[in-house]
């Protein structure tokens, strides 16, 4: 039992797929401008990587060894496509505002990267709460890197619009004057190295304890 | 030989089962994603419309226009709302735009797109279209960059320019030669 709690809890902190492993860059920096397209990608990314882990898990044994990236590649291709139809069908703003990284989870370093580290050699459960703890992991970092950048170079913060309720919060004060560079790609760098290099010093205390 | 023969076969059943997980999902979300396209094209040919009403749809056997609808002003035909096909950085991409009878670009708005973020993607902003606005009657459209008055706004994505450019050109042609059939 504590193993598996050891399983999802894992990705959370101690392996933070964003802060501490370092994967999945490219849509972290890219999708992280507006906190509902962080909860988007974040939301897609935890889909496909929770079936993706249970089927590459389940046929571990069947794939052979020789064309086991193709095949992960194929599952995970699967998966995005589904997640793409669905949000287009269902969120379509979501969908638009995602865009080309959408498509771009099939070479998402971190579900690849938990094919081949942990699914192809774990059972399903383990896998599967692997999936969830990385899931939630990369969801909680994009949605802080994103809930910054936005704050603080927007002035809002943009959710899903629900009933009367617009979707976006407006704060007073840094909506009329905000730090632009912030949601620019530098803006985006620069709150990653800030929030790498606490996770970095919270992490060596950690040791140290 | 068997080696092979399992490979092969091994990888044919995964490919066959995505495919066909794929395929139920689809038939399921087609429809939606349809009647999504279908509304947001409703909603921007009455952006694109310049306050005038859309008239009837006249067919369309151009391979570069989608459709083509009558602009109307007291039931008296001023111009046209041509859905535009073109070609961008990302591949194909969809313009709605509406002409008066004279070719003169009334407004526009690029649609469905696969342009890069940050980049082509600009081309969805209105500012984009502004750069065209008023152009094609008696001042040409611009055909490339160095037309404009600040050639940096599109600095980085001449490509989707280009094909922005190569569009609303050719709808403006295309209006100012219409004829009834």
């Amino acid at each position: 039992m504590a193993s598996h709690m050891y399983e999802l809890k894992k990705g959370i902190f101690k392996e933070n797929p964003t802060f501490i492993i370092m994967l999945g860059m490219c849509p972290t920096l890219g999708v992280s401008t507006q906190v509902s397209n962080a909860l988007g990608m974040g939301a897609s990314v935890l889909f496909v990587l929770f079936f993706s882990n249970i089927v590459i898990s389940m046929l571990r044994k069947v794939i052979p060894d020789t064309i086991r990236i193709p095949s992960y590649i194929v599952v995970i291709a699967s998966f995005v496509t589904i997640v793409e139809m669905v949000l287009h069908a269902f969120v379509p703003s979501v969908y638009a505002a995602l865009g080309v990284y959408l498509p771009l989870i099939v070479v998402n370093c971190i579900i690849l990267g938990r094919a081949e580290a942990f699914a192809n050699k774990n059972t399903v459960l383990d896998s599967a709460l692997d999936a969830i703890g990385m899931g939630i992991g990369f969801t909680l970092s994009l949605t802080l890197i994103a809930l910054i950048r936005e704050i603080f170079g927007a002035g809002t913060i943009t959710l899903f619009p629900m009933g009367s309720f617009s979707g976006v919060i407006t704060i007073p004060g840094l909506s009329e004057s905000p730090v632009r560079v912030l949601t620019l790609a530098a803006g985006a760098l620069l709150v990653m190295g800030y929030l790498k290099a606490f996770f970095q010093w919270k992490t060596s205390r950690s040791e140290k304890a | 030989m068997n080696t092979i023969l399992k490979t092969g076969i091994t990888l044919f059943l995964i490919c066959a089962l995505s495919s066909g997980l794929c395929g139920i999902v689809n038939s399921i979300t087609a429809p939606l994603i349809a009647a999504n396209v279908e509304k947001e094209t409703l909603e921007a040919r009455q952006v694109v419309s310049g306050g005038y009403e859309i008239g009837a749809g006249i067919e369309s056997d151009d391979p570069l226009i989608a459709s083509i609808m009558e602009l109307t002003d007291g039931g008296e035909r001023v111009g046209f709302e041509l859905e535009l096909l073109g070609s961008g950085y990302g591949g194909e991409f969809t313009i709605i735009a509406s002409y008066l009878l004279d070719g003169t670009l009334l407004e526009a708005k690029m649609m469905a797109n696969g342009e890069t973020p940050g980049l082509g993607k600009k081309a969805e902003e209105s500012w984009y279209m502004d750069m065209f606005k008023g152009k094609g009657g008696d001042t040409p459209l611009p055909g490339n960059k160095n037309d404009l008055d600040d050639p940096s706004l599109v600095s980085g994505a001449s490509v989707t320019f280009n094909g922005v450019s190569n569009a609303l050109r050719y709808g403006s042609e295309f209006v100012r030669n219409f004829k009834e059939v």
